[in-house]
């Protein structure tokens, strides 16, 4: 394999006579994702983004641009916040996976990041949303009272298309029991 | 179910709606992801479809490895219908597989040998040379006391919907469920039955959630449908076909490109007196759909020829996308007015305030004003530091087109009510409104409403284009709900032996003559079978079609002039929409319209290998889309003061930004940069032109 070549690139991207070579086809993986050991059989090429979207039907991490540019795939991986789609399931055995989905109590109720872009409409198709409450978690889990700056800086590996990026610095805001940003009278 | 929260951030638009503080009905299930997209419909024994691509913008398909991939673990099928593409992504066939890995490995093994052959990629390789002026264009211009010659550009704009076109089809040979991500619920459905060999009737389109559409997915199934469709009819097995992030960009529309040449005639004063406004659209292997609004008809132009042509070459084609045509025209049209305030010496401002043919346009720029405080801003071409701030202001609107709509809404006897419409909702917050609407009427809360939508099996609605979907699901679902409460007063009424009319329900409880009677939930109970439903009676609906939205945006930026990298700082959009049904969703569509059209304005264009035709950055790393960190702040302004009638909001906040944006760039850089995306090299060298500074090669800094 050249050097500069990761493993991931290498598997994920595989021709014909790699894929005729690769081995004995679908493999067990034991994963632990939002606090629950799961156990499916994958294909070693599966990143971690599909093996969550098809096999454990955990579908709030999306696929988008597939190459870690828009950050929709979002998810943690020991707490660390990692696109699903350049990982592969593989390699994340062992971890601890927390999806959108996890972040839901157990009493059923969404966390502060949640009900914070709920209140500031922090959304609008939806479909980024999950990869941007993800990013905000991670940054919240590691700097408590982030700065509009900070906030911006920590989310600029997500795209939002419809434009909703107002209302989710103002949701993070929100989540850190910090004053949003108005606009006067 | 809804929730309530408020927000008093915004004070300006507080009781702009009778829905304040409700929260987007589906938020919840967005935030927590359990909102299920087409995309995220993986059904048990699907086979998964991708479309095979012509990768030149035009060739001849000489040879093919298909068979021995078709042999590949997990490859189902490869088939191969069409030997030569004119255009950069192209279908020329598909490969089947039993799952998303093996389709991969086999898209990746596939090796087609193509053979190139000359493209065309711009709408220069046909429109050389700048137009004839016109005779009476020309007799305008000779009595002219200033003139402006002037050519402006935009480039391709690619909708990038977050969630790429597909959908995933099950068919189950008498009957089908086809999960689909459009915005044409219905036009989905009416494309479909041939495919399908099915009845409209026969099958469901769902379409619960929607990642994004802006336009692209208005037209009904398209070739992933169709294909989808057939293959899942053939094989009686759920077939899921989503076209990837480079697919996206290549062939599914896009805002066309365009050129304006225009030839202004004015007065001393700015005020414009006619001449020649010629436009191109560049609308790739499409022939027409190429429109350029310019002159838009807000402003008086005085005596003005024009006329537009549709230009092909060898690229994907264009599909609506928001307020199409509108935005390149705003570009061109408000740059080319504060060039002739710039000539004249005037404020533009001011010269919009003369030349506007609005009087609410003029009411909204007056308050705009205030809002970015202009009365601060620095005259063009005074500036001389490195720093150099800029205002610019453009201006929008938008009619009112009628669509067929119908609404049916239930009351339960356990006292819930659900309104129904089959319309999807792309983000606009049609789920919410139709609660608002639907809860209004019977006299509820909104937050007590459930709202079905999305599905062919739902009443007939509009699909989400031409912001057509809330002036027009809006009056019918009133109606239905209307009708909803009559029926269950008519119950009432008659137990307590009174007219109906004699009879209302407010905040939940029914009341005669202001005293209560029974609570809504009490009266519910007294409905004799499962449920009372009221539908809308098209004939009562109001669908004159008339209306208007009409918008003002201000930008402020700042331009560093040793880099040429521009700085966003504030934009104030105010904008009418009609009667407010929801102030967060209302805010968001505008918020989101500024951020496409700074979008539009600063960053995105496609890019065409000038050789090969090939799209040299159809991803999201160098296709750049604005982000967080180039975020300016923005207030966004409800001007719906003595508003009745709902009217449209998703299309026109997108339309005046660019144009805006170019302005102020003029503003601080003293020289107009008049193509789109104004880059920092377009900056610098427009710098360059107007003895700004040089390196010591003589290139521009």
């Amino acid at each position: 394999m050249a050097e500069g070549v990761s493993r991931r690139s290498f598997i994920k991207t595989a021709g014909l006579s790699a894929a005729a070579t690769m081995g004995p086809g679908m493999v067990e993986v034991a994963l632990t994702v939002n606090g629950a050991a799961r156990k499916v059989k994958i294909d070693p090429a599966a990143t971690l983004l599909e093996t969550l979207r098809v096999d454990c039907n955990l579908t709030g991490a999306k696929e988008v641009c597939d190459r870690a540019s828009c950050g929709a795939c979002s998810v943690l991986v020991d707490g660390k916040l990692v696109c699903s789609c350049m990982m592969l399931a593989l390699d994340a055995q062992g971890c601890a996976v927390t999806t959108v989905e996890g972040l839901v109590g157990a009493d059923g109720k969404p966390d502060a990041v949640q009900a914070a872009f709920i209140k500031h409409d922090a959304l609008q198709c939806g479909f980024c949303t999950p990869g941007f409450v993800i990013a905000a978690r991670a940054l919240l889990n590691v700097n408590p009272k982030p700065t509009l700056a900070e906030i911006k800086g920590a989310l600029a590996g997500n795209i939002c298309r419809c434009g909703a990026y107002t209302n989710i610095f103002n949701a993070v805001l929100e989540a850190s029991g910090q004053a949003v940003v108005a606009d006067g009278g | 179910m809804a929730t309530t929260t408020p927000t008093m951030n915004r004070p300006m638009n507080l009781g702009a709606s009778a829905a304040d503080h409700l929260d987007r009905v589906d938020a919840l299930a967005k935030v927590t992801g359990a909102a299920k997209y087409g995309r995220d419909r993986y059904l048990p024994g699907s086979l998964f479809a991708a479309l095979i691509r012509c990768p030149w913008g035009s060739a001849e398909l000489l040879s093919d490895n298909a068979a021995e991939v078709g042999k590949l673990a997990g490859v189902v099928e490869i088939k191969i219908s069409r030997r030569e593409g004119t255009y950069h992504g192209r279908d020329v066939g598909y490969v089947l597989a039993d799952s998303v890995v093996a389709l991969k490995r086999a898209m990746n093994a596939l090796k087609l040998e193509w053979k190139r052959r000359e493209v065309k990629t711009r709408i220069e390789d046909t429109v050389k040379e700048p137009p004839a002026i016109n005779e009476d264009a020309k007799k305008v211009l000779d009595a002219a006391a200033k003139k402006l010659s002037a050519v402006y550009s935009t480039p391709v704009q690619t909708h990038s919907s977050l969630e790429t076109h597909g959908c995933v089809v099950d068919h189950r040979g008498d009957s089908a469920t086809v999960y689909a991500s459009t915005q044409g619920t219905f036009a989905f459905r009416d494309g479909l039955d041939e495919a399908l060999k099915l009845k409209g009737s026969d099958f469901e389109i769902v379409c619960e959630y929607v990642g994004g559409g802006f336009g692209s997915k208005l037209g009904g199934p398209g070739k992933e449908g169709l294909n989808a469709a057939r293959i899942s009819a053939a094989r009686g097995k759920p077939v899921y076909l989503f076209v990837n992030r480079e697919e996206e960009h290549l062939d599914t529309g896009n805002r066309p490109s365009s050129m304006t040449f225009a030839e202004l005639a004015f007065e001393n004063d700015g005020t414009i007196t006619g001449g020649q406004i010629l436009t191109f659209g560049g609308v790739g292997v499409a022939r027409g759909g190429g429109g350029c609004d310019v002159p838009s008809g807000r402003y008086n132009f005085g005596d003005l020829r024009r006329a537009h042509t549709d230009v092909s070459f060898n690229a994907g084609g264009p599909r609506a996308m928001r307020a199409p045509g509108k935005p390149q025209g705003a570009f061109a049209e408000e740059l080319m007015l504060d060039e002739v305030a710039l000539a004249c010496n005037v404020d533009p401002l001011e010269l919009r305030m003369r030349l506007a043919r609005s009087g609410n346009h003029k009411e909204m720029m007056k308050a705009g004003a205030k809002l970015i405080g202009w009365a601060n801003r620095i005259p063009t071409g005074t500036q001389t530091g490195t720093i150099r701030r800029g205002m610019g202001v453009g201006l929008c609107s938008w009619g009112l087109f009628p669509a067929r709509a119908e609404g049916e809404v239930v009351i339960y006897r356990d006292g819930s009510v659900e309104a129904r419409t089959g319309t999807q909702d792309i983000g606009t917050g049609q789920r919410t409104i139709m609660g608002v609407v639907a809860a209004e009427a019977v006299g509820i809360n909104p937050d007590e409403v459930r709202c079905s939508i999305g599905s062919s099996k739902l009443p007939v609605g509009p699909g989400s284009g031409g912001s057509v979907t809330a002036p027009n699901t809006a009056p019918p679902m009133r109606a239905a709900a209307l009708d909803a409460k009559n029926k269950l007063l008519t119950i009432i009424a008659k137990e307590l032996n009174v007219e109906a009319s004699a009879l209302e329900i407010v905040k939940g409880e029914v009341l005669r003559g202001g005293q209560r009677v029974m609570s809504f939930k009490d009266a519910c109970q007294r409905i004799t079978g499962d449920s009372i439903t009221g539908r809308s009676d098209a004939a009562k609906v109001d669908t004159s079609g008339k209306g208007h939205s009409d918008g003002v945006q201000f930008v402020e930026l700042s331009v560093d002039t040793e880099t040429g990298v521009i700085h966003l700082h504030n934009v104030v959009a105010l904008q009418s929409c009609g009667r407010v049904l929801a102030r967060k969703t209302a805010e968001s569509q505008i918020i989101g319209g500024v951020i496409q059209g700074l979008s539009y304005a600063l960053f995105e264009q496609r890019v065409l290998d000038r050789v090969t035709g090939a799209m040299v950055n159809a991803n999201l790393e160098s296709y750049k889309i604005l982000g967080p960190k180039d975020m300016p702040h923005i207030t966004p302004v409800l001007w719906s003061k003595g508003q009745t009638k709902v009217c449209s909001l998703g299309e026109p906040p997108v339309i005046p930004t660019a144009g805006a944006v170019a302005c102020a760039v003029l503003n601080a850089i003293g020289a107009p940069v008049r193509s789109l995306p104004i880059t920092p090299a377009k900056v610098l060298a427009a710098l360059a032109g107007v003895g700004g500074k040089k390196n010591e090669d003589g290139g521009a800094r």
